[in-house]
Formats: structure tokens, sequence, C-alpha cells
């Protein structure tokens, strides 16, 4: 095309080189890589924690962690690089930065400066975050922070500064990105692209920006505030000082609640993306599937003491919460339904992309049920701070938001690197996974049924079967994420050349008519937007202009 | 001798042998029910009071509704790639909407969230409110373990020490016994009020359908009944510092004699402990130093 | 597509984040403020509480609990274990407090009732909450308690079954931190079973 041999005409003019391509970068695509790699090395990092807390719980008794308080520290280190180091990155920082800007036709964000800024202080916050594990006694407090276990005085030393630091920091990157998304799918659609036509993952960015917009600052309030009680003689969750501990439990989950929709929304984007290709129809019901992710960001903000019921709140206040909490199925429902529908007709190759997609739609199902038993405040009284909660939620985030992380990966990896994957090795990658994760949490549900309390590195010797179980799953993981490492590694050196669009007719996203590689600049005209999409409502797609 | 004569002769003989197996509290592990996982135990510990027991009736309704979802969902997947596979079917629809479904699916999960909903509200306000009750247990949480008072029993106040493994006698289970474990009255209602001395604690023993925060600066109440006489575990299930797996709870149910029996031995063994006489019935006067 | 219309978005988003950044900055005092204005979970009225209510037939009992923080070298407990009244009837109770130490020391105390959808009928007229009390070396008070629980509570559905309410005070050192094992201590303790184990 014209337009691409000007483009890559230009490349040579202004494309920076060297070091400062990266450090410096005001380019969605470098940057959206930059997020991706922090995202691998963090999770490389977390991973290695949680087969180190495995390693210890396999049997009982203290075998390799003596140091208690180092063990509380792991399993407080480990939540927080997963939820903002891993898998926020990678969603939203790394395929939403790449492709949000391709998808609507957009040349870049709009605010390009900005999303570099974001990136640097997500790894700052990184960085913190490590060395918050590092310096004093390390935070021994969960992800969770609660005081008074996170006040001075159970928690001297620099070790929680740290981390309230690192989340500041990190939280600031996330804020600023929100702003930056939500501005750019506002204004920097391409002419014809309502948003009635927008790919339903940029809807999922979008309302993954409002979230992130009015929970984050909450969280930096709450996180100022202790710190403020740990430093400066504040009294804000201290009884002794007329304050409060549950104070911070209802503005940390206030945050929290809708945290876990972050996390979980723009993988439902990507699994539209991702089983609209590979059934070859468009998404049913994409009005449906739209209003369902407003619903649940909206009815997520009011919810969040689903996760104080046995904190001593009225009766009354927990059948509120209760209900409310029960809602949020009917959204999610109609999303697990119209997936399903989606595919029933269609006619499907079963790639790895496409295999992490159904593995997604049944295993997030499997975690959302356990959701809903959790979501009844008079049962949850048997089931609060056990491994039933552990599974539930590693299930509906370390199964089901890392499946469609790989997913993406694999569905996007040719687009971006120009290179694609070896299908026999991801497909193999898929089930040695697929037979770790689900070996490694399913048993949990049982060891929550029978009573065994969460975030202990020993436990009575009755629970040591099922955690047996359980390490061997996390070992069999280990080998499926080295194995993935391998397929990247194998992708990025040997892969086969990619063409523009290897999916097909499936494929009808923007991103599919810019070459492989994407070039540094694309869309440096806008397409237009015309035939199509308008009789049938929008699916989110589009035919650019030949 | 015939099957009546055999089950005469045990009913008959029961009293002694209870009466010979209850000993004072602490000293017999396993009379009675006893409230403790067991292993490879795949649901839960058995239910020795009535919200444990409507709890597990509300898990079984439960249960049968999510396997349901997700054996459907799995249903409609394989048949998914059974059928609409791009070599069984190489043309695919274009249909993208159908009201009706789209209406179905969003009514009937309604309907199935109505049905979960009202067994789910009666449980929780039989759990959540205190009834009528015949005492009074007042907990407090510390770094690392329990202390218990009798507010109606003379004051009677107690720490409960976890018992190291080097210490544990045949019977005690690691990491769940205590030295003074928690005593009550077979079938008495007791409402349980829950503090803390330092940090956020929980007072659980899923037994018996027990869990609540423990958490400074604020009285928490919760309530219980034992139906049976027997012994119930429990672990501290809020994160407290390094020893948070090892402050466990132990309630021994006793029959109401021995339970006035232990009344009287423990105002004894921990008169010491005791802050002061509100109870006018026993002397001690507040001993100002 | 314009700049100036980007910007201006910026701006109007970045004063979303900043105000919800204030709401929770301002969330201590909204939630004192909610509350005590409406009695929930368990907090007792203790502002502006005018006693204008006729007493009713029915009745209540109140019991009284007491926890001193081991910061604190005081014994604190209350005087009677409950008291019996009609409903809008005001009472006067006690809770003696001792200073243990040969130090002067100030405490104060925090309060919540149960069960906590009492707390909006239960209406203290005099109490000693939240002000610090310093007591000299081996000195002991009585620290009275003037109270009433409003017949609203026999006529409010909600309310009508609760027939015995429970009043805990703690006390706290609000001068020092408290004080006893703490992490450190026991970090150490164990850091060294695994240095000698």
């Amino acid at each position: 095309m014209a337009y691409g041999a000007a483009a890559a005409h230009d490349e040579h003019e202004h494309h920076p080189t060297g070091w400062k391509r990266w450090v410096y970068s005001t380019n969605h695509k470098d940057i959206g890589t930059m997020y991706i790699v922090l995202s691998m090395i963090a999770a490389l990092v977390g991973g290695l924690m949680s087969w180190y807390i495995r390693l210890e719980l396999a049997d009982p008794g203290l075998q390799f962690i003596h140091d208690t308080q180092f063990y509380n520290v792991l399993v407080t280190a480990h939540g927080f690089i997963m939820v903002f180091f891993v898998v926020m990155p990678a969603m939203i920082g790394g395929f939403g930065n790449w492709f949000v800007p391709l998808m609507i036709g957009a040349p870049d964000m709009a605010f390009p400066r900005m999303n570099n800024i974001s990136f640097w202080l997500t790894a700052a916050g990184f960085v913190l975050l490590i060395l918050s594990a590092l310096v004093g006694d390390g935070p021994g407090t969960g992800w969770t922070v609660y005081p008074p276990l996170s006040s001075i005085a159970y928690h001297p030393g620099p070790s929680v500064d740290f981390g309230i630091l690192a989340l500041h920091v990190a939280g600031a990157g996330s804020i600023l990105g929100a702003i930056n998304f939500i501005v750019t799918i506002f204004n920097m659609r391409a002419p014809g692209m309502t948003m009635h036509r927008m790919p339903l993952f940029v809807w999922s960015i979008l309302v993954t920006a409002f979230l992130l917009l009015l929970a984050l600052p909450v969280l930096a309030g709450a996180l100022t505030m202790l710190l403020t009680d740990r430093n400066f003689g504040t009294h804000f969750y201290e009884v002794a000082g007329g304050g409060d501990p549950l104070l911070w439990q209802h503005l940390f989950w206030f945050f929290g609640h809708p945290e876990v929709y972050i996390i979980i929304l723009p993988a439902f984007g990507i699994i539209s993306q991702i089983v609209s290709t590979f059934s070859k129809k468009p998404i049913f019901g994409y009005l449906g599937m739209a209003y369902a992710m407003m619903a649940i960001g909206v009815v997520g903000f009011v919810v969040w003491a689903h996760h104080m019921f046995t904190t001593g709140i009225g009766v009354n206040t927990r059948a509120y919460f209760t209900v409310a909490t029960l809602i949020i199925a009917v959204p999610t429902g109609i999303k697990i339904f119209s997936w399903l529908a989606t595919m029933w007709g269609g006619s499907i190759d079963f790639k790895a992309p496409m295999l992490y997609a159904m593995g997604f739609i049944w295993l997030f199902v499997l975690g959302g049920v356990t959701g809903v038993v959790l979501a009844n405040a008079g049962i949850d009284l048997s089931f609060h701070d056990t491994y039933y909660v552990v599974a539930h939620f590693h299930y509906v985030m370390a199964i089901a938001a890392i499946f469609a992380m790989f997913g993406a990966w694999y569905y996007w990896i040719g687009k971006m690197s120009g290179r694609q994957y070896p299908e026999g090795l991801a497909k193999l990658q898929f089930w040695v996974f697929f037979v770790g994760v689900n070996v490694l949490f399913f048993p949990q549900h049982f060891l929550g049924l029978a009573g065994m309390p969460r975030r202990i590195p020993d436990y009575p010797d009755v629970y040591a079967g099922w955690n047996m179980v359980s390490s061997i799953g996390a070992a069999i993981t280990m080998v499926g994420t080295l194995m993935f490492f391998y397929v990247v590694f194998h992708t990025l050196m040997a892969g086969k050349k990619a063409a523009a669009n290897p999916w097909g007719a499936g494929a009808t996203t923007l991103e599919w008519t810019v070459p492989s590689p994407a070039p540094f600049h694309t869309h440096e005209e806008m397409p237009v937007i015309g035939g199509g999409g308008h009789a049938h409502g929008g699916h989110g797609q589009v035919k650019p202009a030949e | 001798m015939s099957i009546r004569d055999m089950i005469r002769r045990l009913q008959l003989s029961m009293p002694i042998v209870c009466a010979a197996l209850i000993g004072f509290a602490g000293t017999a592990a396993a009379e009675g029910a006893l409230g403790e996982a067991r292993p490879w135990q795949m649901y839960y510990q058995d239910a020795f009071s009535p919200v444990m027991k409507e709890i597990h009736e509300f898990h079984a309704l439960l249960l049968v509704i999510i396997t349901g979802i997700v054996l459907l969902v799995l249903g409609i997947l394989a048949y998914i790639i059974v059928r609409f596979n791009s070599r069984r079917n190489p043309v695919p629809s274009k249909t993208a909407h159908n009201t009706l479904l789209e209406v179905a699916w969003t009514i009937v999960p309604v309907i199935i969230l109505v049905v979960i909903a009202i067994p789910s509200l009666k449980l929780l306000y039989n759990s959540g409110r205190t009834p009528a009750y015949d005492m009074t247990l007042k907990v407090t949480g510390h770094q690392w373990y329990w202390s218990y008072n009798y507010p109606d029993h003379g004051d009677i106040t107690f720490d409960s020490i976890p018992i190291p493994e080097a210490d544990l006698k045949p019977g005690q289970p690691r990491l769940l016994s205590v030295d003074n474990p928690v005593v009550v009255p077979v079938g008495a209602t007791v409402q349980v009020l829950v503090n803390s001395d330092d940090v956020i604690h929980n007072w659980a023993v899923p037994s018996l359908g027990l869990k609540k925060d423990a958490t400074p600066g604020r009285l928490n109440e919760t309530w219980f009944r034992a139906d049976v006489p027997g012994v119930f575990y429990g672990m501290c299930s809020e994160l407290c510092g390094v020893n948070h797996y090892f402050m466990p709870i132990e309630v021994h149910a006793l029959s109401k004699t021995d339970f006035d029996a232990w009344v009287t031995k423990a105002k004894e063994q921990f008169a010491s402990n005791s802050r002061s006489p509100v109870n006018m019935a026993t002397s001690g006067a507040i001993a100002a130093r | 597509m314009s700049s100036r219309r980007r910007n201006l978005n910026a701006l109007v988003l970045s004063g979303v984040a900043a105000a919800m950044l204030g709401v929770s900055f301002w969330s201590p005092t909204l939630y004192r403020l909610f509350c005590q204005g409406t009695g929930y979970e368990g907090t007792p009225k203790t502002e502006n509480v005018v006693h204008s209510t006729q007493t009713s037939a029915a009745q209540v009992t109140v019991r009284f609990d007491a926890n001193v923080n081991s910061a604190l070298p005081w014994r604190f407990q209350p005087a009677q274990r409950e008291v019996h009244l009609r409903l809008g009837e005001e009472t006067l109770i006690h809770y003696t407090a001792a200073n243990l130490s040969d130090q002067p020391i100030t405490g104060t105390a925090t309060f919540n009732v149960v069960p906590d959808k009492a707390g909006v009928y239960f209406s203290k007229l005099e109490c000693f909450c939240f002000t610090e009390q310093t007591l000299a070396p081996g000195q002991e008070v009585s620290m009275p308690v003037v109270f009433y629980v409003d017949p609203g509570l026999a006529e409010d559905p909600t309310t009508r079954d609760v027939s015995t309410i429970t009043l805990s005070y703690t006390f706290y050192r609000p001068d020092i931190e408290p004080k006893q094992p703490d992490n450190t201590a026991a970090i150490a303790g164990t850091r060294a079973v695994q240095a000698g184990g």
C-alpha cells in the first residue's frame, strides 16, 4: 500500500534508536512492549515467591522457612507483584497501549509523553516494592495491609513505608494512564468509528480506565493516612487516638473490589476479540456485551464490604452487600452466554489463542460460581480467611486472567514482532499449564471447606494430603510457565514470518490491516470507517477505505 | 441374644461409659464429638451447632446449583468443539442476535439468584442475630494466644496458651491444642463477646459455625450452642503477625453437671487472674497495690 | 481531535481523580458523623442528647463490659454486672479504674454497644468517653455513666427483639505506642531459632 511505503520512508527520518528509543519513548507500541517485558520479569519474581510458598506448604511443619515473618513477607509481596506488576501492566499497559490506538485508527495515544512517565512510574513502583521486602523485616501484612498490624507499633522500621511509597508511585502511573486511555478513546477514533462500532477490547479498556480513575485515588488517600499514622503522629486508624482500624478496611476495599474488575475487564475484552476471530463470526449481542461491562464496573463500586463480613458490621448491612454482590452475576452471565453463542454456529479453528479463550470461559465460570457462594454473608462465615477464598480468587485471577494474557500474547505476537509462534509447542504449553493450575488450585477448595486458614506457613497435620497435591500442581505449573518462556524465546529468535493477518476472515479489527510487525508509525492518515457495520448496530468490525 | 437386647444393653451401659470417659476438661482429648478435620477431607467438618447445621444445608443447595452451572458450560463447550469445528462446519453462521435468548439468559440467572437469596438471608439473620442467651463468654485476642473471661461465673479469667510440639501428649493434635481450653455447657446458648488487645485477630471454630474478628477498641458479638458434648478446634483467622498460624482455639462442651464442677475448680485454679468481684457472690476485695 | 479538547478532557479527568482523593481524606469525618448521627454499627448517641422522653413499661437489661489495653497498667472494671431498667428511664452506673503503677498515667476510653442495631437508641448523657483521665500512682476512681435506652427500641421492628444490651469500654494509653510483644522481638526470636536450629 502506498501509505505503508510512505510510512516506512518516514520511519528512517524520525525513528530514534539505541537506549534513548526506549527510555525516552513516546511511541505506544514501544511503551506497550516495555510494559509486557516488565510484566514478564515481575511474573518470574512473583512466581518464584509462590513456588517457594508451595514448597514450604507441601508438608506440615516448617522445613524451608523458619522465619515466619519472611513467610508473611513472601505472601504479601507475591500478592502485590501479581496484581500490580504482572496482570495490570500486561493487559492495560501492554496490550492496551499496543492495540487501542491501532484498533480505533489513531496514530498514537493522546498524551505520548505522559504515556512514557506512566510506564517508568510503574517500573519504579516495582523496584520500590522489591526494596520494601529487602529492608528491615519486610512488610508481613498481606497485600491488604490492615492496621494495627501495619501500624508503626507492630511493623516498626521502613518496610511498610517503602511499600506505601511503591503503591503511591505505581498508582500515580496507573491514574495517568487511565486519563490517557479515556481521552484517546473519546477523542481520537477514526471518522466513522462511533462508540458503538469500537471493538470490545477498546470498550473493556475504557471501562477499566474509569474504574482506575475513581478507585486508585481512594487507595492513595488511605495509604497516605497510614503513612502519616506511622510517621507523623496522626490517628486515623489508631483506637487510642480516636481512630478506627475499620476505616482502613472500608477505604481499602472500596478500592480493592473495583481493582479486581480492573484486572478482569481487559481480559473480557481480549476474550471477545479472540472468540470472534477464531469462530469467524461477530460477537453475539455486541451492545449487551458493552453494557454488561459498564454494569459490572458500576455495581463493582457498591459491593466492597463483602470482604468485611466478619468484622462486626451489622446484619442489615451484610444483607445489603450480599444482595448487591449477587447481582453482579447477572451481567457476568450475559457475557459468558454471549461468548458461547458467538461460538455456536461458528467455524472454529482451535489454535492456541482459542484454546486459552475456551479455557478462560470454563475456568472463569468455575471460579465465578465459588464467588457466588462467598457472596452470601451467612455462609461466608464458614469460608472467610480459609483456602476456599484463596481457591476462588486464584481461579478467577491466576487462572482465568492469566489465560487471557497468554491468549492475547499468542493472538498478537505476530503483529507485535513480525514472527509467529510455533503452533504445536504452544498447544502443548497450554495443556501443561492447564493441568498444572487445576491440580494446584482445585484441591484448595477442599482445604478451605475443611477449615484450613490462609496465610499460614504451617498447618495441622490433617491438611497434609491436599497440600501435597496442590504443591505438585505448582511444580507442573512452573514447568508450563518455563515452557511459555521457551516459546517466547523460540518465537522471537526463530519464528516464521507473520502475515499482516494470520487469522483469516475472522480477524476484522484494524490492527490486522497494518503490516506485521506493525511499523513504528501507523495510521498516520486516519482510516475512514464505512460500510458494513452500521446496519447491524456495530460489531466492532470495520472495513477501512481501500 | 437378640438385636433388641444388645441395643438395650448398650443403652444401659452408656451413662457408665460416659461417666468414665468424662474427666476434667483438658485431659481427655476425644470425648464425645470431635470438631476437627480428617485427612484428605473434601467437605465441611461435622456440624455441632444449629448455625453450622444450617450452613451445611444451604451449602448443599448451592453446591447443586453451581455444579449444574459448571457442567452446563462444560457441556456446551464440548458440543461446540465437536459440532462447530472448521472441518465439520466450514461456513460460519452470521447470527449475532436473538432477543428471546438474550432475555432468557438474563431472567433465568435472576431467578436462580432469588432462589439463592431467600435461604441465604434466612441463614444470615439466624447466625447474625444473637438469640436469648444463657451465658456470656468474653474472648480477647493477643499476639499470639487467646484469653477468656466468664463474667457470669464469678469472673473466671484465664489465658489459653498453645502447646508447643515438644510438650504435646498423645491425642493432642499439633498446632491445635492449648493448655486451658474454653469450657461451656452442652445445650447452653452462649453469647460470645470478642475483642483484641493488640492487632486484629479472628476467633473461629468451624464445627460450631463461629468466625468473628477480634478488633482492638471494638466489641463484636456472636453466639453459638454446642448441641453435643465434645471437643471443637479452631484457628485464628486473621493475619496477626509471625505466630498467626499457632494461636489455636479449643472448646470443650460438657454436660451441665460436669460444667458446674469445672466452674468450681476453675474459680479456684484461676483465682489470681480474676480482675475483681463484679459478682457479689465471690469475695475478694479490690486488691489495691 | 483538537489538542485543546484533549487537554480539557485530561483536566476534567484529573479533577475527578483529585475529587476522589479528597473524598478519601474526608472519609474519617464522614464516617464519624454518619455513625454518630445514625447510631450505625453500635455507636451510641453522646452528642446533643436531650432527655425528654417518657418512660415506658417495656424493660431492658444492660450489661457492662470493660477492657484495658495491656500498655495501660490500670485495673478497670464495671462496678455492676448489669442493670434492669425501663425504656426511657435514666440510670447512673459506675466503672472503677485504678492506677496500679507508681507513675501518674493518663488513659482514654473508647466504647461501643452490642447488638449494634441498638446503638441508635442508647443515649449517654454523661460519661467519660474520650476525655483523658489522669490517675496518680495507686489512685482509684469511680467513673459515672448516665444513660437511658430510648423507648423507640421497642417500637422499631428491627430492634423490638432486643432484650439485652452490652455497653463496652476499652481504656487505652494515648501518649505512648502500645507496648507488647511486637513483631520485632518475635522476629528476632524466630530468626534465632532458624540460626540455631
